[in-house]
């Protein structure tokens, strides 16, 4: 039998996670997503497709929205991440994530937190009608809702006339 | 009962909303347990191919692994048992035994300490596969000498069932037939989480996790397959991501890894990828419906025969693949009064991913094939299309209406919502087509279809086991609050919430005083699950008799304490009260306490504890169709009317839907906001379903669409904005009059598509639309060559 060669080294990083520094060393090819899931229990990053299509992975890297199951984990040495446990207050839901429980913009809400983190790093004046919301939104799948009650919320919090 | 305060209707937060958009929900995927060990599955690359051996090659070489465990490791473990005595059996296997019958199958499994070593281990397994013909379409499964699937077998039917009803064919003489082989093409539910299975066996007791709608079917079948009592085995279903059908199979994996945490003595989490899920969660429809009308002249249909031939891939799925078809000729009529139909089956296995349950389950299939001949019926005799279905539709006279196929249609507004949806979209194309009517090259139409839908189905045809009951127990706490506990389970719906308006409903206490506890078989009565739009009428209905019984003595408990009669008790918001006295009034805390701690203060012959259980069989349900394939199969029938209004762009075949209307009639509306997200929710993946989504195969069997690259999900610039018109004709059987919504949505849009698309391209020449995707350049190929 050949020695198999180890697939990966390890790497320290270091990054800020909802606002608290974290350090690790981490295998090279650690993706995102499984630092932030599995090594610091930040489970509501959901991973729905892992190759970069469904958007549920989407956390905020030094405030734009990312794919975590496409990005790995020392890429994101030195940045800020922003994942549903941070944009969420410590009593009650944020305005946006209101918005989705009032509008029904959530069943299984397994794609939800991708749809809120988009929404998290976008600003509301560069998508000023429906048109424009529903294509920022295109980059999310969501398999329970058809979308209407996802795109009322985003209306309604951003202040628009449906 | 009273006039006071219904929670029924009313528009109400749901109770799962906040911990799902904080994060704070728990799926399968995360949960985590000390010593947990990940396992990876090695998939058969080739559709069909005898197995010479599985080693572990290079993979010894990878720290931590365990394994390969292959079907031969397996010595204490038993096949599913087959249930259907008119099917051939499968003998479904957790691992393939001797031969893979479709790429995706699982061969063996490796454990280690995290999923990325699994996966390399997997990547280095020598796994010696023997290649056999492959069988990929029906057409090639039936033909003589065809490669054999199972080879103990004369051919590759799972079942067939001929039928050839002399009424029905009585019809055809002397009558105009209109004919045509109507195709749904191989799609699925897709949901946004995979399937995940978490398994721990400690001191002698198994406790599995699983994205399952059905704990406890579940329980029952691992109990078969694995040498544990049912007692010893504990299912819990986490928050799920969807389940549409998909989740309500119980599936080798659910086998596979509890058995894994038993031999190895450590949990185990396997999380399946999307890649697996595209290869190995069930697939659905790809049913042919070939079928033929017999017609009077004024457009009366009297008539339907013909053929339903299933694709069941490599058919080891339970439940069964072939229950759609069934369900398929069961409404194969839809709203019409057709008086004789002789539609049978036959279901053919072949060297593609097993089909089983999506939403719909057969009657988007049935749909299509009836609605696309009516269509037909209407051009050829020079009917409107409209017309045509006017002349058909049941009315409020017919009913209650017994439709050829042995449905009881006991309520409906059939004539109703179709009148409006014609009205509505007569308005809506005058819109777009001033919108759009600049463009040269964009033609717009539309369709509008009917169907009805049973729910609440029995589960004997599908299962060929259970029926279609389910069960409830309701617990007074001594502080006032209510536990509910039932046998189904959700999988995203909002069942949390259905369920504690309906006990805030049954009960008297308020809505913040309910807490309901489901997917979990040490804390669940039994029951059936969530599948066929059955899990509010179902639950309710064992709640409705549950909470009866618990009220009645909460009665005699509280007209004990309040010095009154029982008969003036009435129970509301979190009180109970003689009727017309508002000062005289108990809490139901109070009542509780009574019941469960100050015994001593109750009336004489009143036992302790303020609890109640029950089951509930939904009445008047046959289980077992008759020679004609008649049965009554379902609790109750919905009904609704479709329409499409499309563009379709005549240079490119491009088809965009511009705006869809479903006028909608599940009965009572219990939440009228969760009833509108099931029906445009539906009418989304039914609209992905018909312009959309195909899991296509190569001429050798090799899959095509394992990634969301390949398989196309609609986004929401796909999905147009929806008109949801309500009617509610209560259900006289129901409790609350409630029909089920879950599934009616999807029914729809192939049907009122394709005849959209049709009439947006009235005059150019355009062949009949007959399959499903209805993509750009299959829109082309209908075209007269230019």
């Amino acid at each position: 039998m050949k020695p198999v060669p180890e697939p990966t080294g390890s790497l320290a990083v270091s990054m800020a996670v909802n606002g608290r520094a974290v350090e690790r060393t981490v295998d090279s090819r650690r993706l995102l997503a499984d630092l932030l899931r599995d090594d610091l229990r930040l489970t509501g990053t959901h991973l729905g497709c892992e190759h970069g299509v469904c958007g549920a992975c989407t956390v905020l890297v030094d405030g734009q929205p990312v794919r975590s199951c496409l990005m790995l984990a020392v890429q994101a040495d030195g940045c800020e991440v922003t994942t549903v446990e941070g944009i969420t207050p410590e009593d009650g839901l944020s305005p946006m994530q209101q918005a989705f429980k009032d509008h029904h913009g959530l069943q299984c809400g397994f794609c939800t937190p991708g749809f809120l983190m988009t929404l998290a790093g976008v600003e509301p004046e560069d998508h000023p009608d429906e048109e424009s919301v529903r294509e920022l939104l295109a980059g999310n799948l969501c398999r329970c809702t058809g979308y209407e009650g996802i795109v009322d919320a985003v209306m309604a919090a951003w202040d628009r006339s449906g | 009962m009273t006039a006071r305060p219904t929670h029924i209707g009313a528009q109400v937060a749901r109770v799962e909303d906040d911990r799902l958009l904080s994060g704070g929900a728990r799926f399968a995927a995360d949960i985590a347990l000390p010593g947990m060990v990940e396992a990876a599955f090695y998939r058969s690359p080739l559709p069909h191919a005898r197995i010479e051996g599985v080693a572990i090659g290079d993979a010894l070489g990878i720290p931590g692994v365990s394994g390969p465990f292959t079907a031969a490791d397996m010595t204490d473990v038993s096949p599913f048992p087959d249930f259907d005595e008119h099917a051939r059996p499968v003998g479904i296997f957790p691992l393939a035994r001797e031969r893979v019958r479709y790429a995706g199958a699982p061969i063996a499994v490796v454990v280690a300490d995290d999923r990325y070593r699994a996966e390399d281990a997997c990547d280095l397994l020598e796994v010696d596969l023997d290649p056999l013909d492959p069988v990929v379409t029906t057409d090639a499964a039936l033909a003589p000498g065809a490669p054999l699937l199972f080879p103990d077998w004369p051919d590759n039917v799972v079942i067939d069932f001929p039928v050839d009803n002399p009424d029905a064919n009585a019809e055809f003489e002397g009558r105009m037939a209109v004919s045509g082989r109507y195709e749904v093409g191989r799609h699925t539910g897709v949901p946004m989480e995979t399937r995940g299975v978490v398994a721990e066996f400690r001191e002698g007791r198994l406790t599995v996790w699983s994205s399952t709608q059905f704990p406890h079917i579940a329980r029952t079948m691992l109990s078969y397959c694995l040498p544990l009592d049912e007692n010893d085995i504990r299912v819990i279903v986490p928050d799920v991501g969807g389940g549409f059908g998909v989740k309500a199979e119980f599936y080798p994996e659910e086998v596979t890894i509890p058995w894994l945490s038993m031999r190895l003595g450590r949990p185990v989490r396997w999380i399946e990828d999307r890649r697996e899920h595209l290869l190995a969660t069930c697939h659905a429809r790809d049913l042919v419906l070939d079928i033929e009308a017999a017609v009077d002249e004024d457009g009366r249909f009297r008539a339907v025969r013909g053929m339903a031939i299933q694709d069941l891939g490599a058919a080891e799925m339970y439940p069964f693949g072939y229950s759609p078809a069934f369900t398929a000729i069961g409404h194969i009529t839809g709203p019409y009064r057709i008086p004789h139909q002789s539609v049978g089956l036959v279901a053919v296995a072949t060297s593609k991913t097993p089909c089983g349950a999506y939403r719909g389950f057969g009657i988007p299939e049935a749909t299509f094939a009836i609605e696309r001949l009516m269509d037909k019926a209407a051009d050829r005799l020079g009917i409107g299309r409209n017309e045509i279905r006017r002349r058909n539709l049941i009315g409020q006279d017919d009913i209650p209406y017994t439709t050829s196929a042995g449905a009881i249609v006991d309520s409906g507004s059939h004539r109703e919502a179709f009148e409006e949806t014609v009205r509505v979209t007569a308005e809506r194309v005058a819109h777009w087509r001033a919108v759009l009517g600049d463009d040269p090259g964009l033609r717009v139409g539309s369709g509008v279809v009917n169907y009805i839908e049973g729910v609440t189905p029995t589960y004997f045809m599908t299962t060929g086991h259970w029926t279609a009951f389910d069960s409830c127990s309701v617990r007074v706490n001594p502080d006032g609050t209510a536990v509910v506990s039932v046998g189904v389970s959700t999988s995203g719906q909002g069942l949390e919430s259905m369920l504690t308006t309906l006990t805030a409903e049954a009960l008297g206490v308020r809505r913040d005083q309910v807490r309901v506890v489901m997917g979990d078989t040490d804390r669940t009565p039994y029951g059936l699950g969530s599948w066929g739009s059955r899990s509010t009428n179902v639950a309710s209905g064992a709640l409705r008799i549950a909470s009866d019984l618990l009220l009645e003595k909460a009665t005699r408990i509280a007209a004990h304490l309040l010095e009154a009669s029982p008969d003036d008790i009435e129970a509301h918001d979190g009180a109970l009260s003689v009727r017309g006295s508002p000062g005289a009034s108990v809490t139901w805390q109070q009542v509780a306490t009574a019941a469960n701690i100050r015994t001593i203060d109750l009336p004489d012959g009143v036992d302790p504890g303020l609890e109640a259980a029950a089951t509930y069989e939904p009445p008047g349900i046959e289980h077992v169709p008759d020679e004609y394939g008649r049965v009554n199969a379902a609790a109750t029938y919905t009904n609704a009317s479709h329409a499409a209004v499309v563009s379709v762009d005549t240079g490119t075949g491009q088809v965009r839907t511009l705006e869809y209307i479903v006028a909608h009639d599940c009965g009572t509306v219990i939440n009228p906001q969760i009833v509108r997200g099931q029906v445009v929710g539906g009418v989304a993946q039914g609209i992905g379903g018909a312009l959309l989504e195909q899991l296509h195969y190569d001429e050798w069997g090799n899959p095509l669409s394992t990634s969301f690259l390949d398989y196309h999900l609609p986004g929401a610039t796909e999905i147009p904005a929806m008109r949801v018109l309500h009617f509610e004709s209560p259900a006289p059987a129901m409790p609350w009059g409630a029909k089920g919504a879950g599934e009616a949505g999807i029914i729809g849009p192939a049907p009122a598509i394709a005849a959209a698309v049709e009439d947006a391209l009235t005059g150019t020449g355009i062949a009949e639309i007959t399959r499903t995707p209805i993509t750009a350049p299959y829109v082309l190929s209908l075209l007269p060559a230019r």
